[in-house]
């Protein structure tokens, strides 16, 4: 790996590490606040690709299991990778493998706008919604022994939220492609 | 940033962290293997005497173990609206001891024993060509160094958005600042390769990407 995507990696690992120590912010039309740390996943797979954005995920996990607090509220240590809910963390980064992996091949420069975003969105949906939620089902299922169903019905809760999180990161994300178009898509 | 290590020099401290890792790692599987309540609540015991045993004080488990315990809680509630008193049990004595015991090896372990636990166990990695193992501290500790600088440059951002009345949305407070980090990736990047600290072949590569 080039020392330029290495650094890049490392650069947005500092930018979810930074979102989950920042307020959660509210957005104008629903009463619920979002956490950024979250999107910061998503966008480090849209923005990064499947390589650097899985790698910088990975090292925002890595910081966790060293025991810094990184995450959101000042979590962090090994006593978060114990608990049912650790498939939610350790699914980060499959997600931003896949968002990467999809967006690489779903968005181009030629693409027209809408088709852009369409393209990141998709790509968000896959890996922040189906394999995230997924893998957190999952592992929660096997923890807490309530069986698949019941993982399912409370992991619901969140699935609205995430939504709306893949639509921030795939405008996001095709803001950045646009206002920052030396940024090499491939790594 | 401030770790979540405790200084100090205990059996625990000085114990190698791949050991200590790999204990962590045999006593969840043997904790997920049992639901009897007796076994749980030994193992419960044993969790707290080890750390009881490090002598960090009320207050300072408190502080680490209280945000993971409301989790817990949680969950130990839903399992017992849905399964019952003696699932929701086994749930919560599995979880804390499980819980305290990480917390423990977190608080003895400090970050460069885990940096260089990781860096020894990426070698096998290192072999098949996958990553360069001694990448991993640098790349850790360039993300330690930049989190304040990102955290400066959101406050910037959403100090700019205060002065113009704007109202602070996610997408006009990321993209300003995922540009703003990202665009210094190549000064860091020719830095890194000017002092050689990744050798001489990475460059070659750096420069045909």
């Amino acid at each position: 790996m080039a020392t330029r995507d290495l650094v890049l990696a490392a650069l947005f690992a500092a930018i979810i590490v930074a979102l989950g120590l920042v307020p959660p912010i509210m957005l104008g039309f629903i009463p619920v606040p979002i956490t950024a740390q979250s999107l910061g996943v998503m966008l480090a797979g849209v923005i990064l690709g499947a390589k650097r954005g899985g790698l910088a995920v990975l090292l925002v996990l890595v910081l966790v299991a060293i025991g810094l607090p990184v995450l959101s509220g000042g979590r962090g240590g090994l006593a978060t990778f114990v608990l049912p809910t650790a498939g939610y963390l350790v699914g980060w980064f499959f997600a931003a493998v896949a968002i990467g992996y999809c967006s690489e091949r779903f968005v181009g420069r030629s693409q027209s706008a809408l088709v852009q975003v369409t393209g990141f969105f998709m790509a968000a949906m896959i890996g922040g919604v189906v394999i995230l939620h997924g893998l957190g089902i999952l592992w929660l299922a096997y923890g807490t022994g309530t069986g698949l169903s019941t993982a399912f019905l409370g992991d619901l809760a969140f699935i609205p939220g995430d939504i709306l999180k893949a639509a921030i990161a795939a405008l996001a994300g095709r803001a950045v492609m646009v206002g920052y178009p030396l940024l090499p898509q491939r790594a | 940033m401030k770790t979540l290590y405790v200084q100090g020099n205990t059996w625990l401290h000085r114990l190698s962290p791949g050991l200590k890792l790999g204990g962590l790692a045999v006593f969840s599987l043997l904790l997920f293997a049992t639901r009897s309540p007796v076994v749980l609540a030994a193992a419960v015991f044993l969790a707290g005497a080890i750390h009881a045993s490090m002598r960090f004080g009320v207050v300072r488990t408190w502080q680490q173990l209280r945000v993971i315990l409301l989790s817990i809680s949680i969950l130990t509630v839903f399992t017992l609206l849905l399964n019952g008193p003696a699932d929701a049990l086994a749930v919560f004595l599995r979880l804390v001891a499980l819980a305290v015991l990480a917390a423990t090896i977190t608080a003895t372990t400090s970050t460069a024993e885990f940096i260089d636990t990781i860096t020894a166990g990426a070698r096998p990695l290192e072999r098949i060509g996958l990553v360069k193992a001694a990448d991993l501290g640098l790349a850790i500790g360039l993300v330690v160094r930049f989190v304040p600088e990102v955290l400066a440059r959101y406050e910037a951002i959403r100090d700019a958005h205060r002065a113009r009345g704007l109202k602070q949305r996610p997408l006009t407070l990321a993209v300003p600042l995922i540009i703003q980090t990202l665009r210094h990736a190549d000064e860091i990047a020719a830095a890194i390769d000017a002092r050689g600290i990744r050798g001489q072949n990475n460059r070659k590569l750096g420069e045909g990407s």
